[in-house]
């Protein structure tokens, strides 16, 4: 078995995750990073996307949405707005969280109203998507 | 001797509100079991929020960033201070509005100059305290068209207050800004606090309830410093203002609870000590009767 680090993975609502895992990939701003144990000193923030943890050989998937990390080299904290399984997320809720946010975007708005719009299609998109690539 | 009329009045009309004490103390204890546990889910967020941006920003090499600039420049009674102060949109919860009230205005004593004191109120209790204040000729500041409400706090809300804020930070139309709001310390023990939100200085993030934060000796920012605090600043404000929307929902049930369970006992006790008076009184007429009726017969019978 690979060496493993600890990893804490803690949305607004719950712990989410905590325990030892032998890797992790984040998406990060600008793109896919992988992290395993001792890797250096880091932080970074993570936007709205997919997470995955290699636990006793089994990868496992979250949705994330808005955080940062904080890597050492023995342990790492992820602090997250949500943090969900792909069996948890609520299709329909997320499907009408889309819908809502394209009518949205149809309509004139204000760059700030614009912004926080993208974000909320953002956020629902990004839920769609893992659900149907994890959970069917 | 009160009127045996009024007495039963008097006991109609506490059991009215008794009723209503009653079904506001389990509505509350309700919402309090479920602010509780949104409580506890938030807790840890909120402790290794604090902790962890704690730790980020000893590593966090200077940069130019807006949110750090403590504006030195400005003297002490220029500097404009944003409060949001987090009440209860209803009263009858005890002192919790109370303490909040007082609190700020302590706060707002010590500030240099109140003119530049900027308050965000959520609740509606402390927005009309505040407004009337104003027109009373008392100077300070009430932004009305902050309109939050403190129930049921979601993350939605927390994050529309903080790009508030911030925006009004970067516009220097505030240079320094707290959050005032009621901690839990526990269930018996509420505290009001004051957290400074904006800008950021080290000596001023909690220490997280475990203290087991292990200092890294030089932590890298992918892609750059500037692009993660970015990121970061909002998430925290937005993450501090969760947090302490949480705690203070959770104060004001319990302070509810609390309240209404004082006063169902005193209206019980009322009502006992009433009971006895109207059981005297009734008493008394009836004795006064039979006295009557003695007397009357007595005279009849020696005519």
């Amino acid at each position: 078995m690979a060496k493993t680090f600890h990893l804490e993975i803690i949305a607004t609502d719950r712990i989410f995750f905590s325990g030892e895992v032998e890797h992790l990939v984040i998406t990060a701003i600008d793109g896919l990073l992988g992290i395993m144990a001792g890797h250096e000193p880091l932080v970074t923030s993570l936007p709205t996307g997919e997470l995955k943890y290699l636990v006793n050989g089994e990868w496992k998937y979250a949705a994330i949405s808005e955080g940062f990390i904080q890597v050492m080299p023995d342990s790492s904290i992820i602090l997250a707005d949500t943090c969900e399984l792909p069996e948890e997320i609520d299709i329909k809720r997320a499907q009408e969280a889309r819908e809502r946010a394209e009518e949205r975007l149809r309509q004139k708005q204000s760059i700030k109203e614009y912004y926080e719009t993208q974000a909320a299609l953002n956020r629902a998109m990004n839920r769609l998507k893992i659900s149907q690539k994890h959970f069917k | 001797m009160p009127n045996m009329r009024e007495i039963r009045e008097r006991i109609g009309s506490i059991q009215q509100i008794l009723k209503i004490t009653n079904a506001m103390y389990l509505m509350s204890s309700s919402k309090l079991k479920k602010a509780r546990k949104s409580l506890e889910c938030t807790e840890p967020y909120f402790y290794k929020l604090q902790s962890t941006i704690e730790s980020v920003l000893e590593h966090t090499p200077h940069t130019r960033q807006q949110c750090f600039d403590r504006r030195e420049d400005i003297p002490e009674d220029k500097r404009k201070k944003g409060y949001i102060v987090i009440t209860g949109d209803k009263g009858l919860c005890g002192s919790y509005n109370h303490n909040v009230l007082k609190y700020t205005e302590q706060k707002l004593k010590e500030a240099a100059d109140i003119d530049n004191c900027y308050l965000f109120v959520m609740g509606q209790v402390g927005r009309m305290y505040f407004q009337r204040r104003i027109q009373n000729d008392k100077k300070g500041y009430v932004d009305g068209e902050f309109l939050y409400t403190t129930q049921n706090p979601t993350l939605y809300r927390a994050r529309e207050i903080a790009e508030q804020v911030l925006e009004k930070f970067e516009k220097h139309e505030l240079d320094e800004v707290y959050v005032i709001y009621t901690d839990m310390v526990n269930s018996s023990l509420q505290e009001t606090r004051t957290l400074r939100l904006l800008p950021f200085e080290r000596k001023h993030f909690g220490k997280a309830a475990d203290g087991t934060m292990k200092k890294l000796p030089k932590a890298s920012f992918v892609p750059s410093p500037e692009e993660v605090m970015n990121y970061l600043i909002p998430q925290y404000a937005k993450g501090i203002i969760y947090g302490a929307m949480v705690e203070a929902f959770c104060c004001e049930q319990q302070s509810r609870m609390t309240a209404m369970d004082a006063a169902t006992n005193s209206a019980k006790d009322m009502i006992k000590e009433l009971s006895l008076m109207y059981n005297r009184a009734r008493q008394a007429a009836i004795t006064q009767e039979i006295t009557e009726v003695c007397g009357g017969a007595a005279s009849i019978n020696e005519e």
